[in-house]
């Protein structure tokens, strides 16, 4: 696919007529498609589909996220993962017992129709720190089959773990070099050629040793 | 404000009294993301009237009572600041502000895809800075804006004007003076251009049956033209970073480059 071929599109802009494949961010109405977000359509593709540029996360099935501890209840805790309504861990999927602001990564096992997730698989960080990113901007993060994030991880030394809600942990290393390049991220996450300028930004300001 | 007796031309040789055309509207700019903590916002300079809007949600509604579990509700807040017109307004909301922010809640909601959100609020904060009449359509063009740079899912962006009538003229986008003409009727309109559906229409005065058939069809070109506004001010936020280079500005930056090579 050719990068040149992506416009930008605003909410109820007309982005192909007749039968198409639906992607994200698009609705029908008389038979036309159009995007319900601003964001960027790749034309000549097969499926219509708009990357949206900003966006809460909603959550799906199966996704990874991390989050932190907001309360305790009688069988499960809620907690916080960046969603528009708060989630739950059943007690029953973790073997020790949770302390409010512990932060932890989450498998997300069922999501009702209110957008409430029940969290499984989870596995409790200690130290570190948390950084955000819009929740969009995770596909760029982590880029082609990880090649951002495996760049990331060579240049700053830090151990990360990206959670698809659009928080990462990292601990060790150059957190602060890593915290500089998240921003560089979020800023130009619409260019293209973002993994090459990421990793001239990451050597020209390496502390060296 | 003119008196009884003395009459006024509000359209001399098809120039207002602000030096504009019957069918123009007055200068208008919109500047996207100018609040750095908000999801969206945007800034809006639409002759004097000067409005900031921010955004924040879909977030939970809280207290628990309010919210509706089939979607997602659209709190417009219009307030206007204490120094926003000539008098010191009160900053406690008056009847105004309450029906302003109403009417407006309504026409976003229609425009927002609520029922992806059961159970939340949609915040929209408008505060109106300086103000001189059609201060509610530029606070809705402004918080449809934000809106889309909220990234929340829209049906279409909602473009808003006045129009109206003063010393016997249809004419759009009034300002305060026009407003104040002795026969002065004050057209808010809201549409959503895709589907030209109207979702804010509100009318002080009167008029006759073809009168409003005229100030109907004016409004609706005079919400097009803002709709392009706000169109360039979305798509500038990113444009300005060299972001989007769609198939035409590629061929243009082409031909530019063969030209100077010539």
């Amino acid at each position: 696919m050719n990068l040149s071929e992506k416009k930008l599109v605003i909410p109820g802009e007309l982005i192909a007529e007749g039968r198409m494949k639906l992607g994200s961010h698009v609705f029908v109405e008389n038979g036309k498609i159009y995007s319900d977000a601003l964001g960027l359509f790749y034309e000549n593709n097969e499926i219509a589909s708009v990357v949206a540029l900003k966006g809460r996360y909603i959550p799906r099935r199966g996704d990874l996220i991390v989050g932190i501890v907001n309360s305790e209840k009688f069988s499960g805790y809620t907690v916080d993962v960046n969603t528009i309504n708060t989630s739950y861990i059943s007690k029953d999927a973790v073997r020790d017992r949770l302390q409010r602001g512990v932060v932890f990564s989450a498998k997300i096992n069922e999501v009702d129709e209110l957008g409430e997730a029940r969290l499984d698989d989870v596995r409790v960080f200690y130290g570190g720190e948390i950084f955000s990113i819009t929740p969009v901007k995770v596909p760029r993060l982590i880029g082609k089959s990880g090649s951002m994030l495996n760049q990331l991880k060579d240049e700053t030394g830090c151990n990360i773990m990206v959670g698809r809600n659009g928080w990462i942990w990292a601990k060790g290393g150059d957190t602060k070099l890593f915290a500089k390049a998240l921003n560089l991220i979020e800023e130009e996450s619409h260019k293209s050629n973002l993994t090459n300028k990421v990793g001239e930004f990451l050597k020209k300001n390496k502390v060296k040793k | 404000m003119a008196k009884k007796d003395e009459k006024i031309d509000y359209v001399k040789n098809g120039k207002r009294v602000d030096g504009r055309k019957v069918e123009e509207l007055r200068p208008l700019t919109i500047e996207v993301g100018v609040i750095d903590n908000a999801d969206g916002s945007a800034y809006l300079e639409w002759g004097q009237n000067k409005v900031i809007v921010a955004v924040y949600g879909p977030r939970e509604l809280l207290p628990k009572h309010k919210q509706d579990p089939r979607k997602a509700i659209v709190n417009f807040q219009y307030r206007m600041a204490t120094f926003s017109v000539p008098d010191r307004k009160n900053p406690r909301p008056a009847r105004r502000e309450i029906e302003i922010s109403k009417v407006c809640s309504e026409a976003l909601q229609r425009a927002v895809f609520a029922e992806r959100f059961p159970n939340t609020v949609i915040d929209v904060f408008v505060q109106i800075l300086d103000s001189n009449a059609g201060s509610r359509a530029a606070g809705l063009s402004a918080a449809s804006v934000a809106l889309a740079d909220a990234g929340i899912p829209m049906r279409d962006l909602v473009a808003s004007t006045g129009v109206g009538k003063a010393g016997g003229e249809i004419i759009l986008d009034l300002n305060k003076f026009e407003e104040d003409a002795p026969d002065a009727v004050d057209i808010p309109i809201a549409i959503m251009p895709r589907t030209e559906e109207i979702v804010l229409l509100q009318m002080d005065g009167l008029l006759t049956t073809k009168e409003w058939k005229k100030c109907l069809e004016l409004g609706v070109k005079g919400c097009k033209q803002v709709y392009e506004v706000q169109r360039a001010a979305l798509q500038k936020k990113y444009d300005a970073a060299g972001a989007v280079k769609g198939k035409e500005k590629k061929k243009e930056e082409k031909a530019a480059k063969k030209e100077k090579v010539k």
